[in-house]
């Protein structure tokens, strides 16, 4: 009797709460889909221009999900993308994340951009037309007339001039974009770019989100500065983050850095509309962004690791290429830090020790080798197969030349972050591995990325495994892995140790021809595989999977997707 | 009644007025003193986490520059003006102190706002979310726990006990993927994540939890929709503090069924159900209130997985962001609010004995 009483008091106490939890229900479950329902996309998209990896394909198919709820959370015209947020801000001047650039590439025209995952070549947007001076210092770009912002105010030369000098003047981490370049307006429509050297990459680098154009009264009147100063005097950080001010296809609805950011198409936009009214971009794990897409209740997932995007089923489509950033090996040029990894002959050994093809397996699929330093989707990469290949033979005699012998190495990386799904400690144990093969023993040391970044930036680590993601999507980027230039002088690779590749460095920086250049940048790269203490690895796979119902879906070395373009 | 009968009642009449008196004044009197222990504690706090924070190998400026910003020296000038970093380490603390004491927790460097205002955002979602699982807790452990005391060694108990085992054993990560996994995937019964679908607009702020704004506002669907979202994580959430307070319960309400005084409830006919709710679970909840009020400040500081699963904008996620990001402003802000939390919690435990024990309040 005790026993039923008690027994009967819990179950009805479970039954409110149960009752009142699922209350809701019905009235959450039930919301339609997102607009469009055709068919799968099928086929394969272009590879990469300049490159024979496979750079992007696309697929649909497989098994279907085993769960036959309703997507709960699209209403007609609404994309729902899922991304683990990397978001500080989205004021253009201030914001240099992969999320940032995603969602400001949306909401803030650029004088130039690309279209679909082309980077190789900058398509007008703001500007209608765009020329360079011979010496490559100038750079003339003529604005489009019919161009307005959010508010239908017109887009003039002014707003150019504001917004360029506006992230210059700000000092924060996309600065370094208008480093030695200064903007002028001739007229209302003519905006002049100007550049201390010469400086080919400036039509590679005004399509980045962080250069969108704002609308300059309106920023003004919130508190913005573009004047010398206005990293304390501009107060339009958070006017920016509460309403945006450019002339992009989207403008902001809400905004929050830990949970999502909802767009809503701009009524006032100047050219083709959207096919979205609301796009809404949700921070969302990697893994939970996977049974989001399955079950509908997101459309596209950007996060997913090649393992994560297998066998996704038949609901949704996988574009799958290789990612634009980089995985590289140094062993530090200084006999000060390591009289063993200093060693040009340790350095062949190291190189020829690696083997390559086990980092693309481990990488999965889509990775590639890293040919050189600059992606293959890059003007300048180097062809597929023409990288280092693995020779035990070579590099043990390699080491046998240097004179070393057992030598223990401490190799360095960030244990606590993933590059496109993938963890450092795993390339870092096969590396390891690798070279044990060859006579060298590696001691591994993980650190967290924030204890780690400090020793790599001072240029005290032994041998260091990390990543670099594009700034810009031109080779000039890459010559930050120069002696004496950002990278180089982590591995303490000093300017005047490597003339002939510096000479070559200074002169690929100042041209202008693209066919030069492309010359020019293979040649540095293959100067690079045959010496230095610098090893490009591997290009990881870049996963986007995307819901069958949304069309062009391009994986883009700059902005991830575009938005804009979705169909 | 004659006038030495009425003297007699009235001093007899005022000596429960005078001790009910002297009893408030000690109560006030116990209450400023904890109240002052809990200041110096909050300020021990906030040295031990600003020592602390120092002492981590790295560079917020680092952590928060990009590659090519962190080779700039005017951006990283610019950096570490804006956040203070330039200044010596003591006036770095005296600052903040002198700053907090003004309501100004300083600017987070992940979010680019001030750190209160990211609080007064992320609090609320993870007090949401704890104080629907401990009331979960409560309702279903103290529930359960009296059950398997008074069945003890019976069918229930030893079921309820497997239970409880199985709730503080199994780690709550698993518990959470497992969920979300049958819950929301497989069998599509329970939304995924987020604290309301993503279509919808949260409620006007007024206490920053999404139920109570919704209900407030009288926004019934709302209200429905945040009550769902809160589901699936505040259960996860709520599964180790379930088992804790059934296997606390029975302990306790055990012990004292074996009480002299029980045996003479029982003995004069008094139904079980009376015995139980009025002699045995009131002296019982000392222990109880006792293992919820710490299990309540560690749902408050604990959440940071269940919130990373969820897609819940709690301050373990934002306790977690701060910690990668080197926030070093967002990490003192957190400190200080669990913190004060635990030792507001602390507090009120210690109030709470009184009101249920007499005993405790008389001493």
């Amino acid at each position: 009797m005790r026993i039923r009483s008690w027994t009967a008091s819990c179950l009805a106490a479970s039954l409110v709460v149960g009752l009142a939890a699922c209350s809701s229900t019905s009235s959450t479950a039930t919301n339609p889909v997102v607009g469009s329902t055709t068919s799968a996309a099928a086929g394969s998209q272009a590879p990469a221009a300049g490159s024979s990896a496979p750079a992007g394909s696309t697929s649909a198919g497989g098994a279907s999900s085993s769960s036959s709820a309703a997507p709960v959370v699209t209403s007609s015209g609404t994309l729902v993308v899922d991304t683990a947020f990397q978001l500080k801000t989205v004021d253009p001047g201030r914001m240099f994340e992969p999320t940032g650039l995603l969602i400001d590439h949306a909401m803030y025209s650029t004088l130039l951009t690309f279209t679909g995952d082309d980077v190789k070549k900058p398509v007008p947007d703001l500007a209608e037309s765009y020329s360079a001076s011979a010496d490559g210092k100038v750079y003339t770009f003529k604005l489009r007339k019919d161009a307005v912002f959010s508010d239908g105010t017109p887009v003039t030369s002014a707003d150019v001039v504001f917004s360029l000098n506006r992230v210059a003047n700000l000092k924060g981490n996309p600065s370094f974009l208008m480093a030695g370049i200064t903007v002028t307006a001739p007229d209302a429509s003519t905006v002049v770019l100007t550049s201390a050297t010469p400086n080919p990459a400036i039509p590679f680098i005004v399509p980045n989100s962080a250069l969108g154009i704002l609308n300059s009264k309106a920023v003004k009147a919130a508190g913005g500065s573009d004047a010398v100063g206005a990293d304390s005097a501009d107060k339009a950080e958070t006017a920016l983050n509460t309403k945006s001010q450019g002339s992009g296809q989207y403008i902001l609805d809400s905004y929050s850095t830990t949970t999502q950011v909802k767009l809503t198409a701009n009524p006032k936009y100047w050219g083709t509309k959207p096919k979205y009214e609301t796009i809404i971009v949700r921070n969302v794990q990697a893994n939970v962004q996977k049974l989001n897409v399955i079950k509908g209740q997101s459309q596209i997932a950007v996060d997913l690791s090649p393992a994560q995007a297998d066998g996704l089923g038949s609901s949704v489509q996988t574009i799958s290429g290789a990612s634009p950033n980089v995985f590289f090996l140094f062993t530090n040029n200084s006999a000060t830090v390591s009289k063993v990894t200093s060693n040009p002959d340790f350095q062949e050994a190291v190189r020829y020790g690696v083997d390559y093809d086990s980092l693309v397996n481990l990488a999965g699929s889509g990775a590639v080798q890293a040919n050189g330093i600059i992606p293959t989707m890059f003007l300048g990469s180097l062809a597929a197969g023409t990288g280092i290949k693995r020779d035990v033979a070579r590099a043990k005699a390699a080491l046998a030349k240097s004179g070393i012998t057992d030598p223990t190495v401490t190799l360095s990386y960030p244990s606590d972050i993933q590059v496109n799904g993938l963890n450092f400690g795993d390339l870092a144990a096969r590396v390891q591995a690798n070279l044990k093969d060859v006579g060298i023993t590696v001691k591994l040391a993980p650190a967290s990325v924030q204890t780690a970044l400090d020793t790599y930036r001072g240029g005290k680590e032994e041998m260091g495994l990390w990543e670099w993601g594009p700034d810009y999507p031109d080779p000039g980027d890459y010559l930050n892995f120069l002696p004496g230039q950002v990278v180089g002088k982590r591995a303490n690779w000093l300017a005047g140790q490597s003339p002939a590749l510096e000479a070559l460095g200074t002169k690929a920086g100042a041209t202008i021809d693209d066919a030069t250049r492309v010359t020019q940048y293979t040649e540095i790269q293959k100067m690079m595989n045959q010496a230095g203490p610098i090893m490009p690895l591997i290009q990881p796979a870049q996963i986007i999977v995307a819901a069958t119902s949304v069309k062009n879906v391009k994986a883009n070395a700059l902005w991830l997707v575009n938005l804009s373009e979705l169909g | 009644m004659s006038s030495a009968e009425k003297r007699t009642t009235t001093t007899t009449a005022a000596v429960p007025v005078s001790r009910k008196r002297a009893r408030h004044g000690d109560l006030w009197k116990f209450l400023g003193k904890r109240l002052g222990i809990g200041v110096l504690l909050v300020f021990g706090v906030m040295l031990v986490s600003f020592l602390l924070t120092q002492r981590v190998p790295g560079d917020p400026a680092a952590a928060n520059l990009g590659q090519q910003a962190i080779e700039d020296p005017a951006a990283v000038a610019a950096f570490r003006a804006k956040y203070g970093l330039d200044k010596p380490l003591p006036v770095q603390f005296l600052t903040y102190v002198w700053n907090v004491l003004h309501g100004d927790l300083g600017l987070s460097q992940q979010s680019h706002r001030p750190v209160s205002t990211d609080l007064a955002e992320y609090v609320p979602a993870t007090f949401e979310l704890a104080i629907f699982a401990i009331v979960l807790s409560l309702l279903i452990g103290v529930t359960f726990g009296v059950l398997a005391a008074v069945t003890r060694d019976r069918w229930p108990d030893q079921v309820l006990r497997v239970v409880s085992l199985g709730g503080v054993s199994m780690p709550t990560f698993w518990i959470a993927l497992m969920a979300f996994y049958l819950l929301f995937f497989k069998w599509g019964i329970l939304p995924g994540g987020g604290r309301l679908d993503p279509t919808q607009t949260p409620p006007d702020h007024i206490t920053g939890m999404y139920t109570v704004d919704a209900l407030l506002h009288g926004q019934w669907s709302l209200f429905g929709s945040a009550l769902y979202h809160l589901v699936l994580p505040g259960l996860v959430l709520a599964t180790y503090t379930i088992g804790l307070l059934l296997r606390f319960t029975r302990a306790s309400v055990l012990e004292i069924l074996g009480n002299d005084y029980v045996r003479a409830a029982r003995a004069k006919g008094l139904p079980e159900r009376v015995v139980v709710m009025r002699h045995v679970l009131r002296p019982a909840l000392v222990s109880i209130i006792t293992v919820a009020g710490v299990a309540f400040g560690s749902l408050l500081s604990g959440a940071v997985l269940v919130e990373s699963i969820f897609s819940w904008p709690g301050l373990g996620a934002y306790a977690y962001l701060s910690a990668i990001n080197l926030d070093l402003p967002a990490i003192m802000g957190v400190s200080l609010v669990v913190a004060v939390v635990y030792i507001g919690l602390n507090l009120l435990v210690d109030v709470l004995y009184g009101v249920i024990d007499p005993r405790i309040r008389l001493s």
